[in-house]
C-alpha cells in the first residue's frame, strides 16, 4: 500500500560533493541534539535555527559530519526515537523549511549531516499502528508483528531490563499482542510485509532529495523474528539492508548508512556484508574496554577486541566512540568486566541504567584533563571514524538524577551567562535543567572561556581533530600493535602507503619507562605531531620511551 | 658499585611497574615440577585476585634443565574449565636468576627487592616441587595479607603425624616461648608477607651472613615477630611433594633451620628477653584433622644412633650441656631398653642450653649444630616410642604441653644466655 509524502520544495544543495566514494573514512563525526544544542526563539527547546548560528563553531572544531539524533515529530516517551511521523520535523525544532536552510548552510562551510532511521520500530501514536491496531483487518495490520501467544519468540532477549517484562505487550483495541524489541509503546515493523521495506525506501528517499548525507539505522539487527533464534542478526534482515543499500548506491551515490548493533565484532561484520549493507557500524565493544584499560592501567582489554575484529571490505568503515547520547553500554563484555565496571565508574546505583552507565566522558574520568586527552588521543588515532559527543569537547558534566538518559543530554553550554547562553527562555521553562554545580557547571565550564585560551580542552580538541585529518594514515591506515613488556604502555603502528604513524600511550597513572622494538623502521626519525620536534633516529637497538602520568605521543615516522 | 639487581631484572620491573599481589617460586632444576606450580599460581591470582595487579616471578639458581624457560612458556589456556575468569588485565611473568651459593637468601632477597621496587602490597613464595599446591593456596596466603591487612602469614599444612618432627620438637616451640607466638611452622617453603614487611626485611644488614643460605626463611619470621609485625597462621591442606630431585639430610636442616632460629635469637635477644609469655596468632582457614601420607621412621634405628652419638661425642656435648643435663642425655642414651625416655623437660634443655652455648660461641657453630644430632635422635626415638598410638588430637595436646614446657622454662633459657641467676 502507498502513501503519498509531501516532497520538499528544494532538493540537494550542489555545494556538496561526493568526489571521492569514500569519503566519510576520513569523517570525524559530531552527535547533536537539536533540542539541547541551541534555542533561537526564547522558547527553552533547541531548534534548527538555532543550530544553524552555531554551525560555524562546529566547523571551526573541525568536524564534518553531523549525527543528529531524532528530531521527528513524536510523543518523545524515548526521546524522540518513537517517532511517529517519519517525514516532518517535530513543531518544536522548526519545520521542514528550517531543515532546508540547516542543510543548505551545513553544506555550505562542508558540513555533512547525518540523520537517524529508526526502521525497526514506530510510537504507538504513528498513524500506521493507529490504524493497524484499529481492527484485525484493517489493511495497515501487517505493518506490524501481532501474535495471540505471548510465549512466542521466547529465544529473544529483553533489551530494557529495567523497564520491560516481555518483548509482547497486549493491546485492548484489537486484542492481540504486538512485537516490541524495545519500550512498549515503541511496535516493531513487519519487514516479512513488503509493503514495510517500501514504506521506509519512500522515507530515506524524502530525506535524501532534501539533501541528508548519510543515515545512522537505529537498531538494525532486531528487524526480523523468526521462531527458534534470538530475533538478532537473521540472514532476512541483512537481505533488507542489501535491498536498501543497492537502492541508495542506484539512486544516490555518495551517500551512507551507518548502522547501529550492538553486537560483537564478528557479529557486526556481517552488516557490511560484501560491501554491499552498511558502509560504516559501530564498534560497540572496543567502547568499555578503553574505559576499562584506563583503570586496569593495561593494554589487554583493548588489543584482545581489536585482535578478535575481523577485516572488513575495502570500502567499509568502523565508527568508534567514548561516549554517545545513550549510556556506556555493557552488554559486549563479559560479567567479570561489567562487575568491574560497575564497581569502577558507577559505585553510585543512580549512574546505572538498563546493562550500562549513563555518565559523561569528563565525569567518567573525575574530570581528569590528562585522561580525557588520553581517551581522545587513542580514538582518534585507532582505526576507523571517530564520533565526539556534544559538550565532551568542553568537558560537560551530566546530571544522573533526571531519570533514563536526559542526564547526558543536558543543554549545550555556551557561556557562563543565561541559561549558558543556550536560551534566553526562563530557566525554569528549558526542556532540561542546565548542568550548574560548582565542578562542571555552566559557568565552570562553556565554550566562551575555553575559547579564549590556547590550554583549554576545546582548544586542544580543535586541534588534535586538525592533526588527525592532517594525514588519511588513521582513518584508512593498518593497525598493528607493538607488544613491549610494560603493559602498562599502549603502542601501535598506523600505516597507510608511504604514511607511518607511531602512537604511544601511557594507560597507567605513573610515569612510565617503555622500549619497543622498532627495528623494522630502522633508520627513519620520529617527528611529534604536536609540537613537531623530530626525536633520536630509530636504530636496531629497542627504542626508549619515558612517558608522563597518561601521556601518549603520535609520531610520524619520516625518511629524512 | 655492586647490584643485586641486573639490568635485565631492572627492565622487566621497570616494564611492570607497579603491583598489588607478587608470587614468587624459586627453582633449581625443577622441570618436571615447574608448569603445575606456575599454572596453580596463574589460576589462583586469576580466580582470587582478578581486579588486582599481579605478577609471577621466578628466580632460578641457574637450572641447567631449561626450568625457566618452562616458566616464560607457561600459561593457562582455558580459566573457565578452572572456574576462574579470564583475567581482565596482563599476566606478566618476572624472571631472575641468582648464583646457586647464595641459596635461599638470593631469591628471598630478589623477591623482596622485587616488591620493595613493584610497591607489591602483598607478597607470596612458593615451592616449585609442591604436588598438593593448588590455586586455593595463593588465597589462602595472599588474602589475610592483601584484605586483613596481616604482615606475615606461615602455612598450617596437613601432614602425616610424624612428619615435620625437627619443626614440632625445636622450631615451633621455641619460637613459641622465645618470640612468644606460636607458630606451627616458622620456616615453611610457603611463606607470605606485606610489601611493608618486605621493605623492613630488606634493609637488614644480614644478606652477606652465612646462615641465610639456609635460613632466610626462618630469619623472616623471627624478624617478623620481633619487628611487631602482624602475623597469622592460614590452613593449606595437605603438603604432598612431587618426586623430590633433592631432599636435606637432617645435617642441613639442622644447620639451616636450627642455627638460622639460634642466629636470629641473637640478633633479636633484645626484644624477646622482654617477652613473658606467649599468644596465639589469628588464624584463617578451615582447618582439616585427616592424617595423609606416611613417616618412613626406623625407630629402633634412631635410638641406636643416639647411643652411638652420644657416647662418642660425650666430650664435645660437656662442651654444650651442663654436667645435670648430660648426664640425664647419657643415662637416657644407656637404657638398657631398646628405646629411651626423653622428657620434655630434659629435651627443653637440651635445646636452650645448645642454643646458649651457640651464642656463647663454645664451639664451632657449625659443630655445635652437628652434635645436637644425635641428641635431637635420641628424643625423636622416645618421642615416636610414647606416641605410637597416638591419635592427631592426642598429638596436637601433647605439643601443646611441650610449648607449655618451653614457656615455663624460659628464665632458664634467660640464665643461661644472658649469664644471669
Amino acid at each position: 500500500m502507498h502513501h503519498s509524502l509531501s516532497m520538499p520544495e528544494t532538493t540537494l544543495n550542489a555545494r556538496i560533493t561526493y568526489d571521492d566514494p569514500l569519503w566519510f573514512k576520513d569523517a570525524v563525526l559530531y552527535e547533536l541534539h537539536v533540542r539541547s544544542f541551541q534555542d533561537s526563539d526564547g522558547d527553552g527547546i533547541g531548534d534548527f535555527r538555532g543550530l544553524i548560528e552555531r554551525l560555524g563553531y562546529l566547523a571551526d572544531l573541525g568536524v564534518n559530519i553531523l549525527w543528529l539524533l531524532p528530531f521527528y515529530p513524536s510523543p518523545l516517551k524515548d526521546d524522540g526515537y518513537d517517532i511517529s511521523n517519519f517525514t516532518d520535523i517535530h513543531p518544536s525544532y522548526g519545520t521542514l523549511d528550517d531543515f532546508r536552510k540547516f542543510l543548505e548552510e551545513a553544506h555550505r562551510r562542508r558540513l555533512y549531516v547525518l540523520t537517524e532511521l529508526v526502521l525497526n520500530h514506530t510510537s504507538d501514536q504513528h498513524p500506521w499502528f493507529q490504524q493497524a491496531r484499529a481492527s484485525r483487518d484493517n489493511p495497515l495490520r501487517n505493518y506490524y508483528v501481532w501474535s495471540d501467544d505471548r510465549e512466542k519468540y521466547p529465544g529473544a532477549r529483553i533489551i530494557f531490563t529495567d523497564t520491560e517484562a516481555s518483548n509482547w505487550a497486549w493491546d485492548p483495541i484489537s486484542k492481540q499482542y504486538y512485537w516490541h524489541r524495545f519500550f512498549s509503546h515503541q511496535p516493531d515493523l513487519n519487514y516479512d510485509n513488503p509493503e514495510v521495506l517500501e514504506e521506509i525506501w519512500r522515507v530515506m528517499k524524502f530525506w535524501l532529495d532534501l539533501g541528508v548525507d548519510a543515515f545512522r539505522l537505529d537498531a538494525v539487527p532486531y528487524l526480523i523474528e523468526r521462531a527458534g533464534t534470538n530475533c538478532e542478526n537473521l540472514p532476512e534482515t541483512h537481505a533488507v539492508l542489501r535491498t536498501l543499500r543497492s537502492r541508495l548506491e542506484r539512486s544516490y551515490p555518495g551517500r551512507f548508512l551507518l548502522a547501529e548493533a550492538n553486537q560483537w565484532p564478528t557479529d557486526v561484520r556481517a552488516y557490511f556484508g560484501d560491501g554491499n549493507e552498511c558502509h560504516v557500524a559501530f564498534h560497540f565493544p572496543l567502547m568499555p574496554r578503553i574505559f576499562m584499560s584506563v583503570r586496569l592501567e593495561d593494554r589487554k582489554p583493548i588489543v584482545e577486541i581489536m585482535e578478535r575484529t575481523p577485516a572488513i571490505p575495502e570500502n567499509c568503515q568502523w565508527a568508534t566512540f567514548l561516549r554517545n547520547h545513550d549510556e556506556l553500554t555493557l552488554e559486549m563484555v563479559t560479567d567479570v568486566e561489567r562487575d568491574y565496571l560497575y564497581d569502577e565508574y558507577a559505585n553510585d546505583r543512580m549512574m546505572r541504567l538498563n546493562v550500562g552507565i549513563r555518565r559523561r566522558l569528563s565525569p567518567l574520568l573525575e574530570n581528569d584533563r590528562r585522561r580525557v586527552e588520553l581517551l581522545n588521543g587513542i580514538l582518534l588515532s585507532f582505526p576507523g571514524s571517530p564520533v565526539i559527543y556534544y559538550g565532551d569537547e568542553i568537558g560537560m558534566g551530566d546530571n544522573v538524577y533526571l531519570g533514563d538518559r536526559n542526564g547526558v543530554r543536558t543543554p549545550m553550554q555556551w557561556s557562563g551567562g543565561w541559561n549558558a547562553g543556550f536560551s534566553t527562555a526562563d530557566p525554569e521553562k528549558l526542556c532540561m535543567p542546565i548542568v550548574s554545580n560548582a565542578v562542571y557547571g555552566y559557568q565552570a565550564v562553556n565554550v566562551e572561556s575555553q575559547r579564549r585560551s590556547l590550554h583549554s580542552l576545546l582548544s586542544w580538541t580543535t586541534r588534535i581533530i586538525r592533526i588527525r585529518k592532517s594525514t588519511r594514515v588513521f582513518s584508512r591506515g593498518t593497525l598493528e600493535f607493538l607488544k613491549p613488556q610494560n603493559h602498562h604502555v599502549l603502542a601501535y603502528v598506523r600505516q597507510y602507503r608511504r604514511d607511518i604513524v607511531l602512537a604511544v600511550n601511557n594507560l597507567s597513572s605513573c610515569a612510565q619507562a617503555v622500549e619497543l622494538d622498532l627495528s623494522q623502521f630502522h633508520g627513519l626519525i620520529p617527528i611529534e605531531m604536536f609540537g613537531g620536534n623530530p626525536f633520536p633516529r630509530i636504530d636496531q637497538r629497542p627504542y626508549l620511551l619515558t612517558l608522563g602520568p597518561y601521556q601518549f605521543f603520535w609520531f610520524r615516522l619520516r625518511q629524512i | 658499585m655492586d647490584s643485586i639487581v641486573s639490568d635485565e631484572f631492572l627492565r622487566q620491573i621497570t616494564a611492570i611497574g607497579q603491583v598489588d599481589v607478587l608470587v614468587s617460586v624459586p627453582t633449581a632444576d625443577n622441570r618436571h615440577t615447574i608448569e603445575h606450580a606456575v599454572n596453580a599460581v596463574q589460576i589462583g591470582l586469576a580466580k582470587y585476585f582478578p581486579r588486582e595487579r599481579t605478577a609471577l616471578m621466578n628466580v632460578d639458581a641457574q637450572s641447567r634443565d631449561g626450568t625457566p624457560e618452562i616458566v616464560r612458556e607457561a600459561a593457562v589456556r582455558d580459566f573457565q574449565s578452572y572456574l576462574a575468569p579470564t583475567p581482565l588485565r596482563s599476566s606478566p611473568i618476572i624472571t631472575a636468576s641468582c648464583h646457586p651459593s647464595l641459596g635461599q637468601a638470593g631469591a628471598l632477597r630478589l623477591t623482596l627487592t622485587a616488591a620493595d621496587l613493584l610497591r607489591a602490597k602483598a607478597c607470596a613464595i612458593v615451592s616449585p616441587d609442591v604436588a598438593s599446591l593448588t590455586p586455593e593456596w595463593i588465597d589462602a596466603l595472599l588474602r589475610p595479607i592483601y584484605r586483613e591487612g596481616l604482615d606475615q602469614l606461615t602455612p598450617i599444612y596437613q601432614r602425616h603425624r610424624f612428619a615435620g618432627l625437627l619443626v614440632r620438637n625445636i622450631l615451633a616451640p621455641v619460637v613459641g616461648a622465645v618470640y612468644g607466638y606460636e607458630i606451627e611452622e616458622p620456616a615453611p617453603d610457603e611463606i607470605s608477607f606485606s610489601g611493608v614487611l618486605a621493605c623492613h626485611l630488606l634493609a637488614q644488614d644480614v644478606w652477606q651472613e652465612s646462615f641465610m643460605r639456609s635460613g632466610a626463611l626462618m630469619w623472616l619470621t623471627t624478624t617478623a615477630l620481633a619487628g611487631n609485625f602482624r602475623v597469622g597462621q592460614s590452613f593449606l591442606g595437605p603438603k604432598v611433594f612431587a618426586a623430590r630431585h633433592f631432599s636435606p639430610s637432617l645435617a642441613e636442616t639442622m644447620q639451616s633451620a636450627v642455627g638460622a632460629l639460634f642466629k636470629s635469637m641473637e640478633e633479636h635477644q633484645a626484644f624477646w628477653r622482654q617477652r613473658t609469655s606467649s599468644q596465639a596468632v589469628p588464624l584463617f582457614g578451615f582447618p582439616v584433622d585427616v592424617e595423609i601420607g606416611s613417616a618412613h621412621l626406623n625407630r629402633k634405628k634412631m635410638f641406636e644412633m643416639f647411643r652411638s652419638g652420644a657416647n662418642a661425642i660425650s666430650s664435645i656435648l660437656a662442651e654444650i650441656l651442663s654436667s645435670p643435663t648430660l648426664d640425664a642425655v647419657l643415662q637416657a642414651a644407656n637404657t638398657a631398653d631398646d628405646h629411651c625416655y626423653f622428657s620434655d623437660e630434659l629435651w627443653t634443655k637440651v635445646v636452650y642450653e645448645f642454643a646458649a652455648s651457640y651464642h656463647r660461641g663454645v664451639m664451632n657453630r657449625d659443630h655445635l649444630l652437628q652434635a645436637l644430632i644425635p641428641v635431637y635422635r635420641g628424643r625423636i626415638s622416645s618421642y615416636l616410642w610414647e606416641n605410637r598410638g597416638a591419635h592427631l588430637e592426642e598429638l596436637r595436646k601433647r605439643r601443646e604441653v611441650l610449648h607449655l614446657e618451653f614457656e615455663r622454662m624460659k628464665p632458664y633459657l634467660i640464665e643461661k644466655w644472658f649469664g644471669e641467676t
